[in-house]
């Protein structure tokens, strides 16, 4: 026998072995539900997406007779979309979706419809009223209660003073805004309080946020209280001025994401001041889901409630997720 | 004439000059009245902040002055700060701990028994020489080989018994600057193999890795962590303290790495045979190959390089910002290629060097200094950051007099070519040695 025919007579046995020999915990062992919810997760690279997955499948374990098959869009718009139109192929009979972006997206959810699938938008919305449903949490609400929150900490409403320097999520993404807007709503009726940075971006990112933080310190005798869009760049901005000898200067400290394993262990820690939820919508989506596949309405948006998390209720948190 | 020419040939130290001094003019004021631009703390900052970046860029400058890149540095950075996050904060068997201390113990074998050969080889020639014989340890392979090899094992042995006796508690500092390294310079070698053995376009190769060095990662982070915390106040950031401190007082020590890598492999280029062979595998390696250069050790070598230094930074990372996290590298292999270019490396490989890129680093880092304490909009940042790369290399390559002369007298500056632009622009119906060669290849 030739070399170059045994290597394809053995390729072709080991491939058809393989047919046979699935390895056990893949797709065909899960088919034993009723129902199979599809879910496209736009990436998995951030923490909080990744929340976001344990909490949809910890709530997928509660309803034996769903199937959730989760895809990861990978952070790119177009993997997104072929992880949708695969989805609809398989014809789920829901499809969860957390678009990456909203233009790019609105195309695969229509025809997902079309298809008579019923979608389920969560966290960031898409360009059309044709959805059956979106959950979402309120960014403006939040940054209104971050913003009240620091009013509170710099001496309470009329009264309240100090530099604040803010640290800008992705500059091009609307959650940045939201929580921009909102915390402004009540920190510039304010006279007493002063912006120290122009629109300056950490892109949601630790180290950006240090470096952005480093240099303020730098440029700023006097700052009073740091506000991150996210936690991550609190944290940053947090190591930066512990870096520079001057956290204890800074005491307040704000973030917004509230990670049990991020967020939350910075509070308790007494690193970060306060940290404000902004809850992943994955454990209501696959009820709300389910409760659709009982033949139940659905209302067209949910809005997820925020809280505020500080010292004092952030072991308590850390408890109910076994991180103490 | 002659002073132009030396303006001309230092004009990257003279725009480094000028930033300088834009940023010193602009630079806002403390309240007691002292510049912050040039005070020595921003200066040292900004020197910690590029340390990360330069150092990716050195292993860069090797391989581009070869006529490679390497893509996947980003990634291979974001594979070590996993790993070093992991080894640090873990305790016991880790997905990290069971790739890692593999790799740095065949690599200190291997590098111990390399060195051995080479003293080896020194004391063999030197008593050859003297006693009249062969200076070639190839007659023997009891020296040649079984006596460094030997000796490799033993360090091995005893470098593979340190770490593993490390493994059930968290790793020291030390075992994490041996075993982050080592992995990526594993994945350094990968590169390396495949482009030589493989003959592959380096491009497709460290592509290839770019994309597969960020999977690896997410696997050794584990599917749901997309961050490795390293929180303040464990040990393992205590430890860590050293590594993003000042060295006595006046150099950030991720600084202190990064310079210390410019002045080794600068020295290494101008200095030694391996410098004059990448010069000249870079410049052509046909000819380099018929002058019988080994090119395959040589690239290899870069590449092996770049891959430790992008672990290395991984480390620096870790430590300055207390987590690893598989995508720490993103657009960093750019910014590197970026630096490397400001800095007068053509890309086509064979011209440039490792004190251009310093520069380069340099310029980077400042510009963006002096952006962010002007307090500039960060999408205007990035506006002008383009705009500096694109202006600081039409100035580097001496194309923007020409640009602007054949724009304004287009016909006097075809008249009048002068030698040298004759040799490196060819003109479209000189006979050249590439075309003859074409020809003699067509005639056989």
């Amino acid at each position: 026998m030739k070399r170059r025919e045994f290597l394809k007579l053995s390729t072709t046995i080991a491939g058809a072995a393989m047919t046979v020999y699935v390895p056990a915990g893949w797709s065909p062992a899960r088919t034993a539900g009723k129902w199979k919810v599809g879910f496209s997760q736009c990436t998995t690279l951030e923490p909080w997406r990744v929340q976001f997955n344990k909490d949809i499948q910890a709530e997928a374990k509660n309803h034996p007779d769903v199937d959730l098959v989760i895809t990861d869009g990978q952070d790119k718009t177009e993997k997104q979309v072929a992880d949708c139109d695969n989805l609809i192929v398989q014809q789920v009979n829901v499809l969860l979706i957390s678009p990456k972006e909203s233009a790019g997206l609105t195309g695969v959810v229509e025809k997902a419809i079309d298809a008579k699938i019923p979608v389920i938008v969560l966290d960031r919305n898409v360009d059309t009223k044709r959805i059956t449903q979106f959950i979402g949490g309120d960014n403006v609400a939040i940054g209104k209660a971050a913003g009240e929150h620091a009013v509170k900490l710099l001496g309470g409403p009329g009264k309240a003073a100090g530099n604040v320097v803010e640290i800008w999520g992705g500059m091009g993404t609307q959650p940045a805004h939201d929580r921009h807007d909102g915390f402004h709503a009540f920190t510039d009726k304010e006279p007493g309080i002063k912006y120290l940075l122009n629109n300056q971006s950490g892109d949601w990112k630790q180290d950006k946020a240090y470096n952005i933080m480093t240099t303020a310190l730098r440029n700023n005798e006097k700052i009073d209280l740091v506000y991150g869009h996210n936690d991550p760049m609190a944290y940053g901005a947090y190591l930066a001025a512990k870096d520079a000898g001057r956290d204890k200067d800074i005491k307040f400290i704000l973030g917004i994401d509230g990670l049990p394993n991020e967020g939350v262990t910075w509070v308790s820690k007494g690193q970060l001041t306060a940290t404000f939820l902004y809850a992943t919508p994955g454990a209501e989506g696959l009820r709300q889901a389910v409760k659709l596949l009982k033949g139940e309405k659905l209302e067209p948006v949910i809005t997820l409630p925020t809280m505020l998390i500080t010292k004092e209720n952030a072991p308590d948190i850390l408890k109910k997720n076994g991180l103490l | 004439m002659k002073v132009l020419r030396l303006l001309s040939r230092t004009k990257l130290y003279w725009g480094l000059l000028l930033i300088c001094l834009i940023g010193g003019l602009t630079s806002p004021h403390t309240s007691s009245g002292s510049n912050i631009f040039l005070s020595y703390a921003n200066l040292t900052d900004v020197l910690r902040q590029v340390s990360i970046t330069g150092l990716v860029a050195t292993g860069m400058t090797m391989v581009i002055l070869l006529g490679g890149i390497d893509l996947s540095v980003g990634s291979v950075m974001g594979f070590s700060t996993v790993i070093c996050a992991m080894l640090l904060t873990k305790p016991g068997l880790t997905a990290a701990s069971a790739m890692g201390v593999p790799a740095a113990t065949i690599v200190s074998g291997v590098a111990t028994a390399l060195l051995a050969r080479f003293i080896f080889r020194g004391l063999a020639r030197g008593r050859d020489i003297g006693a009249g014989r062969r200076p070639d340890i190839a007659v023997s392979p009891w020296r040649s080989l079984w006596i460094p090899a030997l000796l490799g094992v033993l360090c091995a042995t005893a470098v593979a018994w340190w770490t593993t006796g490390q493994v059930p508690t968290k790793f020291g500092v030390l075992g994490v600057l041996l075993v982050a390294p080592c992995l990526a310079l594993v994945l350094g070698a990968i590169n390396g193999l495949l482009i030589v053995a493989g003959r592959l376009q380096p491009f497709i190769v460290t592509l290839a890795m770019m994309v597969s060095a960020l999977g690896v990662a997410r696997l050794t982070a584990g599917q749901d962590n997309a961050v490795v915390p390293v929180y303040t106040g464990t040990n393992a950031t205590e430890a860590f303290e050293m590594l993003r401190s000042m060295l006595w007082g006046v150099l950030p020590v991720p600084s202190v790495f990064f310079l210390a890598a410019i002045i080794l492999f600068g020295a290494i280029m101008r200095f030694t045979t391996f410098g004059r062979y990448a010069y000249a595998i870079g410049g052509n390696v046909e000819a380099a190959k018929l002058s019988g250069i080994k090119v395959a050790q040589v690239q290899l070598t870069a590449y092996l390089l770049s891959g430790l230094l992008a672990g290395i930074a991984g480390v620096l990372f870790v430590a300055q910002y207390r987590q690893g996290k598989p995508d720490a590298g993103a657009g960093l292999e750019l910014d590197a290629i970026a630096a490397v270019v400001i800095g007068g490396t053509s890309l086509m490989g064979g011209r440039g060097g490792l004190a251009g890129t310093f520069v380069g680093v340099l310029i980077f880092g400042l510009l963006s200094d002096i952006l962010q304490l002007q307090n500039i909009d960060s999408n205007v940042q990035l506006l002008m950051k383009g705009l500096i790369i694109v202006g600081t290399v039409l100035v580097q390559e001496q194309n923007l007099g020409q640009l602007i002369g054949r724009w304004r007298f287009s016909r006097s500056v075809e008249a009048q070519v002068d030698p040298k632009t004759a040799e490196t622009h060819r003109l479209p119906n000189a006979p050249t040695a590439d075309f003859a060669r074409e020809d003699l290849d067509e005639a056989s």
